[in-house]
């Protein structure tokens, strides 16, 4: 997939390129508005990552530029205002989705995919990784032809995992994404590994391979190698 | 003790001591003018009395008149001393003659007054007694007294009513100023409206007041803004903190004491993260930024709340319990969700391995019970910002956020501690 980032804050624009950077993606980054709007009018990308404030214009501006000029691109806003109104806005004016600074890496990479995922297969796609099937319209999951019955939570968790492969996310990350950044639980993430644990033996009881890996009492890496 | 009664306690002593000191001048005077009258008709009495004895060289024949006696005594020689006295003037009751007093059937005595003087008739020497009685002057001196009183009377009441209306009507913008004083928020984008006086004082008391109110809310403000700010700022290096994170973690081969360090730092930035959150937060619901509303069922949202912490009640084996009643209210689902989850969090936190935890929701109150520790906590300072327990890992604003939220829909959130419970209550 190819991406464009712009993000004025550099250390933040790196960080998510290198994130994205992997075999099979290409990353384009724009450090302010002036190299953004050029490069949103010269080429596409499958997901634009769209910063709003910028010191030399707005990303609002930006993003009416692609609407006007109806260009498919997916475009995901990254601000540091957690407003409504501003939530609104956007995707008003038509952006797929609005992540709110600080956030997880993981977390972005989940949103990006699911948002390229809605626009290249329209929405109605299996989900594959080696004997994994998923079903992301009814939201069944098989292994092999032996489907696994999931929780809401434990399935929510294998799409991230899934988005995130090859990854190590962080408990923190988990936590967030599965019971929202309101959960405040601080250094408490035991329960993360019973669910891990959960998810895990499901799998293997239908004849999964061992994909989850714990990474250093950090967090957890999807991978099959 | 309040200003009238004040005023009007000073008022009526100061009135009452200088009314009885003129009273008593006043009958001082009035009977010191009766008394000479009276010693003038006694000279006139006298004078009769020595008239008739050169014309007729005797004495007089001495009767009796309804308040005048004269009575005379031989005496030795130059013993007398001319003098006026007062003394006693006796009364027969006379039955044939018409009585001025009707009342009075016995003899008796009344107050007179007195004139001793002498005469020579021949070569005898007489002492002249004449006495007049002063009843009548008492009676007037009475009368007198008690118009006096009915006027002091009349006076002190009228005093004490004028007293009450001018004060009342007088003070009225001071009162005015008060009621605007004790309604002061300084939260409140409404400033204090001027109150419409002509008085001097109040109008400088006024402007006083207005120009301090305005001064507390422009440094309130400027102080909120900062807060917002300085936690605006501190978004993006968060952010870059978190992403450099969740770069470094995806480098291979950490040590265990390298991966504990990084766990650490990913504890600290998300606690700083969370507490910038609440601070923002905190900003956005005392400038009532938060206002969009809309109906919330509180059954179904609370539902919604106790499934997203299933796992965490079941990883902390705490019994759940919950009783609730549908009940529709107008609020920001955002705030109320917070506010729930603000509750539930603290319920687990503070909870023991395996506690209980029971939600009531009813038509008037939604109260949140759990187990815990033994012992109360300070319901005065709980929800005080960044007031919390030694070994709690929150932020210290979760409760503050409650109660802030509560507060802008009207709402009172209050703590007790019943029958080992800590209980936190939410009353519509």
């Amino acid at each position: 997939m190819k991406i464009l980032i712009i993000e004025d804050e550099e250390g933040l624009r790196e960080s998510i390129e290198e994130y994205f950077t992997e075999a099979g993606n290409i990353c384009e980054t724009a450090a302010n508005y002036q190299v953004g709007l050029s490069k949103v009018n010269l080429y596409r990308y499958d997901c634009i990552l769209l910063d709003i404030t910028m010191p030399d214009g707005s990303g609002m501006n930006i993003l009416k530029n692609i609407k006007e000029n109806n260009y498919p691109d997916g475009v995901l806003i990254i601000s540091a205002k957690n407003s409504l109104d501003d939530r609104l806005d956007g995707l008003n004016l038509g952006a797929d989705d609005y992540l709110v600074k600080p956030f997880h890496l993981s977390e972005l990479k989940a949103r990006v995919t699911a948002i390229i995922r809605r626009k290249t297969f329209g929405g109605s796609n299996q989900l594959l990784f080696n004997e994994i099937a998923i079903d992301l319209l009814s939201k069944e999951v098989k292994v092999g032809k032996q489907p696994v019955k999931l929780t809401r939570k434990e399935y929510a968790l294998l799409l991230y995992f899934l988005a995130n492969k090859g990854k190590v996310v962080s408990k923190n990350a988990i936590a967030e994404h599965l019971w929202g950044d309101g959960i405040d639980m601080a250094n408490n993430f035991d329960f993360i590994y019973s669910h891990i644990k959960n998810v895990r033996k499901k799998l293997m009881e239908a004849g999964c391979g061992d994909y989850i890996q714990a990474a250093y009492g950090m967090g957890y890496k999807f991978t099959d190698q | 003790m309040k200003l009238l009664a004040k005023y009007n306690r000073v008022n009526l002593i100061t009135t009452i001591v200088v009314m009885l000191i003129t009273g008593i001048i006043y009958y001082q005077a009035i009977s010191w003018i009766l008394t000479s009258q009276n010693d003038k008709d006694l000279v006139v009495e006298e004078q009769e009395v020595f008239d008739y004895v050169k014309l007729n060289n005797h004495l007089p024949q001495t009767f009796e008149s309804d308040d005048q006696q004269i009575t005379f005594t031989s005496a030795p020689m130059g013993s007398v001393k001319r003098e006026f006295i007062n003394t006693i003037y006796f009364k027969k009751l006379d039955s044939d003659k018409p009585q001025k007093h009707r009342h009075k059937h016995e003899d008796e005595y009344e107050a007179g007054r007195g004139l001793i003087s002498s005469v020579v008739v021949g070569d005898k020497y007489y002492k002249i007694q004449i006495v007049e009685s002063k009843v009548e002057t008492e009676d007037l001196i009475r009368l007198i007294f008690i118009i006096t009183i009915c006027v002091i009377a009349l006076l002190l009441i009228t005093l004490v009513f004028t007293n009450r209306l001018i004060l009342n009507r007088l003070w009225r913008p001071f009162y005015n100023i008060m009621k605007e004083l004790k309604l002061f928020n300084i939260a409140d984008v409404q400033d204090i409206p001027s109150v419409e006086t002509t008085t001097d004082e109040f109008r400088e008391l006024n402007n006083a007041v207005v120009d301090m109110a305005g001064k507390a809310k422009y440094d309130y403000n400027t102080l909120k803004t900062f807060t917002e700010n300085a936690s605006h700022e501190l978004l993006t290096p968060i952010a870059v903190i978190n992403s450099k994170l969740d770069t470094l973690i995806q480098t291979e081969n950490f040590s265990q004491q390298q991966s504990k360090l990084l766990n650490d730092l990913y504890g600290a930035v998300s606690r700083l993260n969370r507490l910038n959150q609440s601070l923002l937060l905190l900003v956005k619901i005392e400038n009532r930024l938060l206002h969009e509303q809309q109906p919330i069922n509180l059954k179904d949202l609370a539902e919604e709340m106790i499934g997203q912490f299933e796992e965490i009640f079941q990883d902390k084996d705490i019994q759940l319990s919950y009783t609730l009643e549908d009940k529709e209210i107008t609020a920001s689902r955002y705030l109320v969700e917070i506010m729930l989850s603000n509750l539930i969090t603290n319920a687990i936190r503070h909870n023991y391995r395996g506690g209980s935890i029971n939600i009531i929701l009813t038509d008037y109150s939604l109260i949140i019970q759990n187990t815990g520790e033994s012992m109360a906590l300070q319901p005065e300072k709980i929800f005080t910002r960044f007031h919390k327990s030694s070994k709690s890992e929150g932020s210290g604003l979760g409760l503050t956020i409650c109660h802030q939220i509560c507060e802008s829909y009207n709402y009172t959130l209050t703590y007790s501690f019943w029958n080992s419970h800590h209980t936190f209550t939410i009353a519509f």
